[in-house]
């Protein structure tokens, strides 16, 4: 701790222990925490103590009966724990009797302030803290921690009772920790005291009638299978197996959701031997007994195992297929030749839960629908894969909700009943669907895919949320369909959708919906990235007015609307896609016209998003030697720079940095191309050449913009600065060029100067032409490493600091008045 | 038994991030989702792995509610549906819908701006954030679900703000979110309808304070602008992109046109031009005042507040700036400060909480030494004013609205243990309902007790009606049907209505009684005495003698049989039907007391 926080500790101190005095800010405490840890995580916490003996007198005195506030006891019992986790540490607060006065029931347990649950979750954290070794398993054990920590299992903060959760399971680990290395015993006799104390009470909790009590103990056992691996925990299993498994013989299975993530996490744990713990067969059981809604997890969770016997696989693979084998059968579908889905169908639970309400049968299928959904992609999923089924299904279902499919049965039409219009069937099908697409189907089938997605797209009920996952799946489904071989051309018959598909998006574009006009652009430019330059497409979309309705919503009065179509109609002007009949006046200048509005985009737009947009294009048009930037790139970063420079969006700032850098780049490049076989950077280059390469840089007034940035008030805008000019710095630094008077710009010591003011936060006058030569002297003069190594800590670096937060909080205490409980 | 479940993962005594999740009728509803500003971790969001834990979050949570769009309030949210996983519908209202994306961007951008922090969402993630929105009007009852509604109502405090009402069948919960139950100069007083709900979760951030009228805080705004400037002063204030800023903005440029003042006015943002564009927009949500003017000239169109530029800040002479952020803790406001602070003329003033770790909390307390990098100290000489413009409804506002409302229940959020403790048994002893004040993770469950409406068939009160009855709505009266439950409605109707809907037989159900005599004359006898008792007994209802011997009052049959073993004794078996059953009870009591003797 260094001398001036170690002078202010005192004081502090005596605050928190004064109940008159309220601590102002809930985050001040947590941080004079956080900074204790790291303190102790570093160094000695008994010399910590024996240094500053006030902190013990803070332990010491929040015990005294008196109204302290709950905030400041909780943090001393959080405190204590810090300290007594180094073992030296807690046998010099246990010589004081401290801990037993903190933790047991002559302390906060017994008294009034037991009732605050902060209190009572401090008490739990300091424990959690403390318990790191042998002493303070049998301090725990003295003072009969053990059993409040079982009745706050149960307490009325869900915060407490799920810490007091994970402490049982510390201290299980724990004390098991110094058992014998080997097999341990079968005999609870042979078990540290702690842990017979723990399963005992495991075991007594999984007889129990009480749900709650049932859940906790296996939430304790799932936490454990799941963070140890260790031997001892397979014998924990041996003997507890059976009573789990009894837990199946209750009808219903009572907390059927924490049953499944014990097996699950008993099956994962890598120190278990499944098959010998007859795990296999109680997963199978308990995939019987579950209703298909609770049974639809551990199907997956089984098949997520890496090595799972195949017919259990079988067993939770059709389990998870049900719903949608029931939605196949119903609606008169051949569920198909797959064996999987035609074992599925038969299930009249699963029907029964389909039908029993909408909100049940909501519930089934978005959650089938997930559960496949993130099976798909898998390695271990099952195989053969039924991907005609299924995407017969997911397209079945959609129409389901669009009324569009009107099937025969009686099972047929309630289900068509229920699902009629529903937003989050809808959705979960729609990116199902999408995920399908990572294969493909027969023909006839692919053909009903893009009908239903069409369908969707088209029709005026689909909701914007909707709407954006169509387009989505849509994409997916036109990436998946099979190429020509040597062609990355869309193939005919996806050519044929997207003739479709542009008159709908065409619609889309003028949605009143700016959610739907923006996900109509987002759509559009990853149509355009990948078949931009591909003649089906060009065609297609050139022959539509989707290009010219883009241009349109660059005047969008929606911001994220007007960024999406900057994006876009850069895109499309640099794959030659965007058309604007050309003037006789101008000829060649229908591009022209677009970098114009977007420099007017770029100066005038009162928001962000565009403006930040019109420089992500810009770049891009930079690096692709765009032919608009080609022609005259000089003027074009000239003007550029101009007006980024002045943005009050500190990321416009720095993105005109960031074209700036490829600018730098692309003119060094051509200075570098003198030397075609200089390997690495620097380079030593005579000064002649090198202030020819640095004299467009001048022209177009990057280094004044860089070297004002380097001082910006935006600290990331600094950073990018500095990474800037020393990147320059790096290049030039060889020159061995003498440094000439400035003809006609300011001298170095003015630059300088300018420089400093900025440094000041002055503004100023602007520098106007700078040579090279004046450029590359204040270069080697700025102390770029240094300014680097400042920015490199956050700007709040110095409010952030222990120093500070201890100095806050003396020094709000008395001022605490309106303020206190104020918020915006 | 059903139940309404209310656990608090914010806000739970404190003003911290709000974030309360509502069960009710098996339907979850996050209310609001917002974030702590004075962490810098993942704790300032609230913990929602108590909630992942359920599984996916979008099958267990139905919806969530923004109330509006201050980031306590709404600040995790596109942590919460991008990078956590929510996928499901968000409600907010449409103001709310168009400023929360500036104020969430204008966050990012200062975290980002201060340590480059890469754990944090994306401007990608707020827009696909609110892209998952659903804006809502006022009044407007919207179906979540076939079963979920809410509804919104208006709560002044900001723009945009709403409380919202949660209504599954017959059970329904309040959630004030922030109010003021006082109009101010641009928004009007919160109000609710007397919609009796069984549970009002409202604020309480000033549970024991009754506030000074925000005029008086407005008046000493002015006057310490005023004497800054008429000084020659600069004065700065430090504000967030949207919200009092504008508020601050209409109260100077009004100030400013009435006593003809030069000193320039600057907004350090370009906001002012977007502000505008939202007050014209939500006009509707603004006050009265500010709608009438409107009509004459555009209150958002300041004439004498400008554009700043960075290099105005030099300029010499007094001038009022407006710079972002709001606590002084990073970006432009900060860069002011330091250039101002060591001029004693100056002032900056901070109508707004300032969260520990930034300057705006340092000077509030009175630090006026400022340790900056490299161990230089800046001294602040500047006046500095602290201006608190929140409008939270007072201790008077929320018993009124709790008045308004009629709930049967309260539960408090968004304030301090001590000073809800207060509330609490104010609220008790003055509405005779029960109080609650969990803190964060308790979760506080309220029994229900449903109400299931129940259709009558016009058939059957019409029949009723037939006896001469008027309906008469003090009188509770006795109705006799057949309750049937057919497509998930229940139904009273006439028993020969319910027999002819549901295609079922009737089946006739007697009561039956022996009764034993002492009696040794023959079983006709001894019927026909009982015919005689009976007859002189009731003498208001219609009793018979049958040719078989048997007799009967209305529907209950008496017959009289030999006892098997005793010859002195007769049997008199008693059969009613339920309808009957009063008169049969009381026919068997009568018969157990014996039959007159015969005067022959």
């Amino acid at each position: 701790m260094d001398p001036e926080c170690s002078q202010l500790l005192p004081a502090l101190c005596a605050v928190l222990a004064d109940p008159r005095q309220p601590v102002a800010d809930d985050t001040c405490l947590e941080k004079l925490l956080d900074w204790f840890k790291t303190i102790t995580k570093a160094g000695s916490s008994l010399l910590l103590l024996q240094e500053n003996p006030c902190l013990v007198e803070l332990l010491c005195h929040v015990l005294k009966p008196q109204d302290l506030s709950s905030r400041v006891l909780s943090f001393s019992l959080r405190l204590a724990g810090v300290f007594a986790a180094q073992e030296d540490c807690f046998q010099y607060l246990q010589q004081g009797e401290l801990l037993p006065r903190l933790f047991g029931e002559p302390g906060p347990l017994g008294g009034a302030a037991w009732t605050a649950p902060s209190v009572r979750s401090g008490w739990i954290q300091g424990l959690r803290s403390l318990a790191q070794h042998p002493s303070a398993l049998h301090f725990l054990a003295d003072c009969g921690a053990v059993d409040t920590i079982f009745s706050l299992q149960g307490d009325s903060s869900l915060f407490v009772a799920s810490a007091a959760g994970q402490l049982l399971v510390h201290i299980l680990g724990l004390s098991m920790q110094g058992l014998a290395e080997g097999h341990p015993s079968l005999q609870a006799g042979d078990w540290p005291v702690c842990a017979q104390k723990i399963v005992g009470h495991i075991e007594e909790s999984l007889h129990s009638t009480a749900v709650p009590q049932i859940t906790q103990a296996l939430n304790v056992l799932t936490t454990t299978f799941g963070h140890c691996h260790d031997p001892w925990t397979q014998v924990l299993w041996v003997r507890l197996s059976p009573l789990v498994g009894s837990l199946l013989e209750k009808d219903p299975v009572p907390a059927a959701h924490s049953l499944v993530d014990l097996l699950l996490s008993v099956a994962r744990s890598p120190g278990l031997s499944s098959s010998s713990c007859g795990l296999w067969e109680t997963l199978a059981q308990t995939l019987n007994h579950l209703s298909p809604t609770q049974a639809g997890p551990l199907a997956l969770g089984i098949l997520k195992l890496q090595d799972c016997p195949q017919v259990l696989r079988a067993q939770a693979f059709v389990i998870l297929l049900q719903p949608l084998a029931c939605v196949l059968k119903a609606t008169g579908q051949d569920p198909g030749p797959s064996d999987v889905l035609d074992s599925a169908t038969g299930d009249s639970l699963t029907v029964d839960a389909l039908l029993s309400s909408k909100a049940a049968c909501v519930g089934l299928l978005c959650r089938t629908l997930a559960h496949l959904e993130l099976l798909q992609p898998l390695p271990q999923r099952p195989c053969p894969w039924p991907q005609e089924p299924l995407l017969g299904a997911a397209v079945t279902l959609l129409q389901l909700c669009r009324g569009s499919a009107s099937p025969a049965s009686d099972v047929g039409r309630h289900l068509c009943a229920l699902l009629l219009g529903c937003v989050r069937v809808q959705r979960a099908a729609l990116d199902f669907l999408g995920t399908l697409s990572q294969e493909t189907g027969p023909q006839e089938l692919v053909t009903e895919v893009f009908a239903v997605l069409l369908e969707y797209l088209r029709s005026p009920d689909s909701s914007p949320t909707v709407l954006k996952k169509a387009f989505q799946a849509t994409f997916r489904w036109l990436l998946s369909s099979p190429k020509t071989p040597g062609c990355c051309d869309l193939e005919p018959h996806a050519l044929l959708v997207l003739r479709e598909l542009l008159p709908v998006l065409q619609k889309r574009l003028c949605s009143p919906c700016w959610e739907v006009r923006d996900s109509g652009l987002e759509f559009l430019t990853q149509m355009t990235r990948h078949w931009g330059g591909q003649a089906g497409f060009r065609h297609a979309l050139l022959a539509s007015e989707v290009p010219k309705l883009t241009e349109q919503l660059l005047r969008d009065p929606e911001s994220y609307v007007r960024a999406s179509a900057v994006t876009v109609m850069g895109q499309l002007s640099s794959q030659g896609l965007h058309v604007t009949p050309v003037s006789p006046e101008h000829p060649g200048g229908q591009q022209k016209s677009l970098l114009v509005e977007l420099l007017h985009i770029l100066s005038t737009d009162s928001e962000g998003f565009p403006r930040r947009a019109v420089m992500q294009v810009f770049t891009q048009w930079l690096r692709d030697h765009h032919a608009d930037v080609a022609g005259d790139t000089e003027q074009f970063m000239a003007r550029v720079l101009q007006v980024a420079s002045q943005d009050l969006d500190w990321e416009v700032r720095a993105q005109g940095l960031e074209l700036a850098l490829v600018f730098l780049e692309q003119t060094l490049g051509q200075f570098h191309s003198h030397c075609p076989y200089a390997v690495t950077p620097p380079v030593a280059a005579p000064a002649g050449p090198l202030a020819q390469a640095l004299q467009p840089l001048c022209r177009v007034r990057l280094f004044e913009f860089a070297f004002r940035a380097l001082f910006d008030c935006d600290r990331p805008v600094a950073q990018k600065s500095c990474d800037l000019l020393l990147f320059l710095r790096a290049k030039t630094a060889s020159s061995s060029g003498s440094l000439q008077e400035s003809r006609s710009g300011p001298d170095v010591a003015s630059v300088e100067a300018a420089l400093q003011r900025w440094q000041a936060g002055d503004q100023g006058q602007p520098l106007g032409d700078l040579e090279p030569e004046v450029v590359l002297a204040v270069l080697r003069s700025v102390d770029l490493e240094g300014l680097r190594g400042a920015l490199a800590e956050g700007s709040d670096h110095m409010e952030k600091s222990p120093q500070s937060l201890l100095q806050d909080m003396l020094a709000t205490v008395g001022v605490l008045g309106e303020n206190e409980a104020d918020c915006y | 038994m059903p139940e309404i479940r209310v656990t608090p993962l914010g806000a739970g005594q404190d003003v911290g991030r709000s974030c309360i999740l509502v069960s009710i009728a098996g339907k979850n509803v996050m209310l609001d989702c917002g974030m702590h500003m004075g962490f810098n971790d993942d704790r300032r969001f609230p913990d929602f792995s108590y909630i992942t834990r359920n599984g996916r979050l979008t099958d267990f949570l139905d919806c969530v509610i923004i109330s509006h769009f201050h980031l306590d309030h709404c600040g995790a949210l596109p942590y919460f549906s991008e990078m956590v996983g929510y996928d499901g519908p968000i409600y907010m209202t449409h103001p709310t819908q168009a400023i929360c994306p500036i104020l969430l961007e204008d966050y990012r951008k200062i975290a980002v701006d201060k340590k480059g922090e890469a754990n944090f969402f994306t401007s990608q993630m707020i827009k696909d954030c609110m892209k998952k929105v659903v804006a809502v009007h006022l009044h407007q009852t919207v179906q979540v679900d076939d079963e979920l509604e809410i509804k919104a109502y208006y709560a002044g405090h900001v723009l945009g703000a709403a409380m919202f009402q949660i209504k599954v069948g017959s059970e329904s919960v309040v959630y004030t979110g922030d109010y003021n139950m006082t109009p101010d100069r641009h928004l009007g007083a919160a109000w609710i309808d007397k919609c009796r709900p069984n549970l009002l979760i409202t604020e309480s951030t000033y549970a024991t304070t009754i506030r000074d009228s925000k005029r008086c805080r407005e008046r000493d705004f002015l006057k310490k602008v005023h004497e800054a400037v008429e000084r020659g002063g600069k004065v700065l204030i430090p504000v967030f992109a949207l919200g009092r800023a504008q508020e601050l903005c209409i109260l100077l440029e009004t100030f400013w046109e009435r006593m003809n003042l030069k000193a320039p006015i600057y907004f350090s943002t370009g906001l002012t031009e977007k502000a505008n564009h939202y007050y014209k927009l939500f006009i509707t949500w603004t006050n009265q005042k500010i709608r009438k003017t409107f009509v004459q000239r555009n209150m958002f169109e300041f004439k004498h507040i400008k554009a700043f530029d960075r290099a105005f800040a030099d300029n010499p002479g007094p001038m009022v700036v407006f710079a972002t952020p709001g606590m002084l803790h990073a970006g432009q406001s900060l860069q002011i400060f330091r250039k101002w602070a060591g001029n004693e003329k100056n002032m900056v003033i901070m109508p707004g909480y300032c969260v520990q770790g930034t300057v705006g909390h340092k000077i509030l307390s009175g630090q006026r030494k400022l340790e900056m990098e490299g161990r230089q100290v800046l001294e602040v000489k500047m006046q500095v004013e602290y201006m608190s413009f929140s409008a939270h409804a007072d201790a008077k506002g929320i018993m009124q609205l709790v008045g308004q409302a009629e709930p049967e229940s309260v539960l408090l959020v968004h304030g301090e243990a001590k000073k809800m403790e207060f509330l609490k048994q104010k609220i008790e002893q003055e509405f005779r309902v029960n109080c609650y004040m969990p803190a964060n993770g308790e979760t506080v469950t309220l029994p229900t007790s449903p109400s299931i409406p129940v259709g009558i068939s016009l058939g059957l009160l019409k029949r009723e009606m037939a006896q001469g009855l008027l309906p008469d709505a003090k009188k509770p009266r006795l109705l006799h049907g057949t309750l049937i439950m057919k497509d998930s409605n229940f139904r009273l109707v006439s028993s020969e209505q319910a027999l002819k809907e549901l295609g079922l037989a009737e089946h006739q159900l007697r009561f039956t009684c022996r009764v034993h005599l002492h009696d040794p004359r023959k079983e006709q006898e001894t019927a026909m005495r009982v015919y005689s008792h009976l007859k002189s007994v009731l003498k208001d209802h219609c009793v018979q003698h049958l040719p078989d011997g048997s007799v009967t009052v209305e529907s209950i049959l008496i017959q009289a049989a030999a006892h098997s073993e005793d010859p002195g004794t007769k049997v008199l078996l008693v059969s009613w039907t339920y309808q009957d059953e009063e008169l049969g009870s009381y026919l068997t009591s009568l018969l157990k007391k014996g039959l007159p003797q015969a005067s022959s």
